[in-house]
């Protein structure tokens, strides 16, 4: 029996070994991968029992050095656990996020906190051998540090203007020549600090009474909200009328009655307060610079739906897949053949849906020659022994226009803040402005029967001769554009730009 | 007796001082082992008050006494009562068993959710008590069993018997109503006024027992009787029959007590058994096939056996990790997902006692023990223990292998079998490599039956052990072929 016996101690032997095999496996080889897994909620918790990588913004450019920290994690008072603390709390909370017992936040209040988890948890598979030393030597586990492409000058000013007017708004600004994102506000907003809670009930309701607000503080306006774009929408339609050869240069004579009638229907597109432009067939940049309705309806319906569209996706319309890395909710330029539809949607009305976020890019576009920069948030990644594991490299999104074309397009944007008929010039010249401006405004009807008050839009760049900064603002409810959406976008320039 | 003509045709009677070496009992190795053993539970105590609360626990003093003191007690029972036994066995099943309390004191310290006033499901403020004073009447039952049972053999006296009683042990759970026999979901128990039994752990001593003498009584015409088809052994017909019984007798706990791992065990425990007893491969291909066909059969009959084949195959993804109630179709992979996040938190050193999250997992305490352990030690001190089990199944199989008759030799090889095969069956469950089945962790599960089985166990084995070891006896004077053999 003997013989038999040692082959069943080879079946042991073979069991155990199984096991042994397959526990290394789960702990040494799939640990990272399991680390991510759904519903761990080992790793939220251990948030606090590590210290979780800080957000840093206003480093020295494509380097680490100095900055301002947003988000932190700091050893609460028993000294054993850390919690999350935004020395600017509600400032950034667009960008950031909160960090809570649960996790960081998602969805429409989703931020770096969520885009870079992994990075500011440690958990990154980049990170994995620096865990591996750490774990060895017996130091705490450490979350890289994301330094962020935010200026604090920029961002301060942002939420100082949108808090200031107090209606539901958002600001973003870009570095056109880069697509770094140099501010992103939105108001009204969350603080991020009431997050930070360990104790769950708390947290429960405090996010419940931030939800039920019919403000909707935690809504990022800037990436994650959509607004009729109104006659900012006219930047893509003038591209499109120059890049197609419908019109030959801003000079090119455009018919502008004061009441377009609508083939096939009884609507009659109509200029704002029903007035005339020009003497009916004035120059476009005439049109463009006191924003004649009429003039770009025509020209709509000249160009056609598909085409419009065609230069509406150059511009970044229409693309599901755009984060920064904060996931941005798609502008729409809808598909219209109709002519009476594609008259509205040409100077922004109809279908049409923008986020802050792509009125930034329709003037970063202009300014950076007719190509739009893929904007990014994320500067670079730092790991705890501050070798760098990500660092940005900007990318081309689209070349939307040619420069020929941009070179055109700002001269009519220049008109629109210069000329002193144009609709900002009240509100943004260069003598208010400090800065030569250039830009389109907007004021969008929208509600039922276009019932609601006007949402006031604003999209520019500065300086126009070269161009650092380009802006978008939307104000709901905020009346004309360049009353209620061009003196936020002033006051970001001029933070910006360091003009006192 | 064979013993005698063995030894006395071995040279011994030429030279009978040079044959007299005395073969060592190594009781002092036991005792250093011992040592040893309580050395590391009561660091791994203390650790996990450090890791816990900053400072060492209340009852460090008091229950490491208690431990050491019962760990002695079962030591000197073995100098006097199996004095050749192994001397590995008790300090690694010492070991294990110490261990086990430790992790449970250190999740009833934890407390559901790792809040401390939030007692853990089916734990309570004296769960660590218990767990102790089951390892106390566990202790005891291994000390009975060595006063009880002198000789092995003796067992072979009640083969069907303890094979009835076994069966019947089995049965009970699937004859009571659910309120007296489920816990846990799970209809595998006996519940008698505040207590609740888990007979299935007796049974399997019981039918190691029935099997061991049966088979010895058969073995030859189980071997031997029958035609050869194709290079395979088939036995009889007839001889069939008491597979066919054991095969349906783990079906039926399949289908009753919807317990697919006790039924493996009990299966396996069979086949190992036959087969030690013919050496025929015939009756392990037979056995292996009728349980594969049953257990396909009861994946496609049973949504319970699906489901866990489902959780399984597929932990975090298609078995969803939540399920609400409202999601009837919905497999839910909750309990294993999060043994295995906390197996992954824990990695290659393991986070320390005290210092991770292995109540997160539901039923850390019993059959996710394991992968609390693997979270906390690491996967250093997973292998550690699996290696401690691994050594003590081979020291069960060193003693089967030692001994000489054939009933205790196919006793020990059974139940040394079946401890490897209850490990595999629960630990490749927690850790995701084989479907997951609910059998107790041997030594370290909450809980008073698999202890006192356990233990129970581990003293036949060391009777066994004794009886293999022990020198034969010596001659009292040399008187050419007569001899005078000392009387026991």
């Amino acid at each position: 029996m003997n013989r038999a016996m040692l082959r069943l101690s080879l079946a042991c032997l073979v069991m155990f070994a199984l096991l042994l095999i397959n526990v290394t496996y789960v702990q040494a080889f799939k640990a990272t991968s399991l680390a991510s897994g759904p519903g761990n909620v080992r790793i939220f918790d251990e948030q606090f029992q590590y210290k979780r990588g800080s957000i840093v913004v206003g480093a020295t450019a494509g380097g680490t050095t100095g900055g301002t920290t947003i988000a932190e994690s700091r050893l609460g008072k028993g000294g054993s656990t850390y919690h999350r603390y935004y020395p600017f709390g509600p400032v950034y909370a667009p960008v950031t996020g909160y960090d809570s017992i649960y996790g960081p936040s998602v969805g429409g209040t989703a931020g770096i906190e969520e885009a870079e988890n992994k990075e500011l948890a440690g958990t990154d598979p980049r990170l994995a051998v620096h865990n591996l030393i750490d774990l060895v030597t017996g130091k705490p586990r450490l979350g890289a540090t994301v330094y962020l492409t935010i200026s604090p000058k920029a961002q301060q000013a942002a939420y100082n203007a949108l808090k200031a007017q107090g209606r539901p708004a958002a600001a973003v600004a870009i570095d056109p020549k880069t697509g770094a994102i140099l501010a992103m506000a939105s108001f009204p907003t969350f603080n991020p600090n009431r997050y930070a809670t360990l104790s769950g009930r708390r947290l429960n309701k405090i996010d419940l009474a931030y939800r039920k607000d019919s403000q909707q503080p935690l809504l990022n306006r800037a990436t994650q909200a959509t607004f009729p774009p109104g006659s900012s929408f006219k930047v893509v339609t003038g591209s499109a009328a120059f890049g197609t050869g419908k019109v030959a240069s801003p000079q090119s004579t455009v018919p502008a009655p004061t009441n377009l009638q609508l083939p096939g229907t009884t609507h009659v597109l109509i200029n704002d307060d029903n007035e005339a432009c020009g003497d009916g067939h004035p120059q476009l940049i005439y049109a463009f610079t006191i924003s004649c309705n009429t003039a770009f309806g025509d020209l709509g319906m000249k160009l056609g739906g598909s085409v419009l569209r065609a230069y509406a996706n150059k511009f970044g319309f229409n693309n599901p897949n755009l984060t920064v890395p904060l996931p941005v909710t798609a502008s729409v330029f809808p598909r219209v053949s109709n002519p009476d539809f594609t008259a509205f949607s040409a100077i922004g009305q109809f279908d049409d849906e923008v986020t802050p976020l792509q009125e930034a890019m329709l003037s970063a576009t202009i300014a950076n020659d007719g190509t739009l920069m893929t904007p990014y948030l994320v500067q670079q990644v730092q790991a705890p022994d501050l070798s760098v594991v990500q660092s940005a490299r900007p990318s081309v999104l689209s070349r939307a226009v040619s420069s020929q074309v941009a070179s055109e397009m700002k001269t009519m944007m220049i008109s629109v803040t210069q000329n002193p008929a144009g609709t900002a010039y009240a509100t943004a010249n260069q003598g208010i402005a400090g800065v030569e401006i250039a830009g389109k405004t907007g004021t969008a009807q929208n509600g039922v029967n276009n019932t609601n008050l006007d949402d006031a839009v604003f999209t520019c760049f500065a300086p126009a001769s070269n161009p650092a900064i380009a802006v978008g603002v939307i104000v709901k409810g905020g009346g004309f554009g360049a009353a209620a959406a061009a003196p936020i976008a002033v006051q970001i320039i001029r933070a910006y730009l360091g003009i006192s | 007796m064979t013993a005698v003509a063995t030894h006395s045709g071995a040279g011994a009677a030429a030279d009978p001082a040079a044959a007299a070496p005395m073969p060592r009992g190594r009781r002092s190795t036991e005792l250093l082992m011992l040592v040893f053993a309580v050395g590391v539970v009561l660091a791994a105590y203390a650790s996990a008050g450090l890791g816990l609360n900053g400072k060492l626990p209340a009852g460090l003093v008091e229950y490491g006494a208690a431990f050491a003191v019962l760990v002695f007690v079962a030591h000197i029972a073995v100098r006097r009562l199996a004095p050749w036994a192994d001397p590995l066995m008790l300090p690694l099943a010492a070991l294990l068993n110490g261990l086990g309390i430790v992790m449970i004191y250190r999740l009833q310290e934890a407390g559901r959710g790792g809040n401390p006033g939030n007692v853990i499901t089916t734990m309570n403020t004296s769960t660590t008590l218990y767990q102790v004073v089951y390892s106390a009447a566990g202790i005891a039952a291994f000390i009975a069993v060595l006063v009880v049972i002198k000789e092995p053999r003796i067992l072979q006296r009640y083969t069907y018997t303890l094979g009835a009683l076994g069966l019947v042990l089995l049965a009970i759970p699937a004859v009571l109503p659910d309120s007296l026999s489920v816990v846990n979901g799970a209809k595998v128990w006996i519940r008698i006024g505040g207590f609740s039994i888990q007979p299935g752990e007796f049974a399997k001593l019981a039918l190691a027992i029935f099997f061991a003498g049966y088979l010895v009584a058969k073995r030859d015409v189980l071997a031997l009787a029958g035609r050869r088809v194709l290079g395979i052994d088939l036995p009889r017909a007839r001889d069939l029959g008491p597979v066919l019984i054991a095969w349906g007798a783990s079906l039926l706990i399949l289908i009753f007590e919807t317990d697919i791992g006790t039924s493996a065990l009990f299966f396996g425990l069979f086949v190992a058994m036959i087969y030690i007893a013919t050496q025929r491969t015939s009756w392990l291909l037979i056995g292996v096939g009728l349980f594969a066909a049953g257990t396909y059969a009861a994946s496609k009959l049973s949504s319970h056996v699906g489901a866990r084949f489902t959780a399984w195959l597929h932990p975090l993804t298609h078995a969803n990790v939540f399920c609400t109630a409202a999601q009837v179709h919905c497999v839910s992979s909750y309990q294993l997902a999060q043994g295995l996040y906390g197996m992954g938190f824990g990695g290659i050193l393991g986070t320390g006692l005290g210092h991770g999250q292995p109540y997160v997992t539901p039923l850390a305490q019993s059959d996710f023990i394991i992968t609390a352990f693997g979270e906390e030690l690491g996967l250093t001190g997973l292998m550690a223990i699996l290696l401690i089990f691994g050594l003590l199944v081979q020291r069960g199989l060193r003693a089967a292998i030692g001994v000489r008759d054939p009933f205790s030799k196919l006793l020990a090889g059974g139940l040394a079998f079946v401890l490897a095969l209850q490990v595999f069956v629960i630990v490749g469950g927690v850790t995701g490599l084989i479907p997951l089945t609910g059998v107790t962790t041997p030594f370290m599960s909450q809980g008073g039956s698999s202890l006192l089985a356990s233990w129970a166990m581990i003293g036949l084995l060391m009777r066994i052990s004794d009886t293999a070891r022990r020198p034969a006896p010596q001659s009292i004077q040399d008187e050419g072929m007569t001899q005078i053999v000392r009387a026991r």
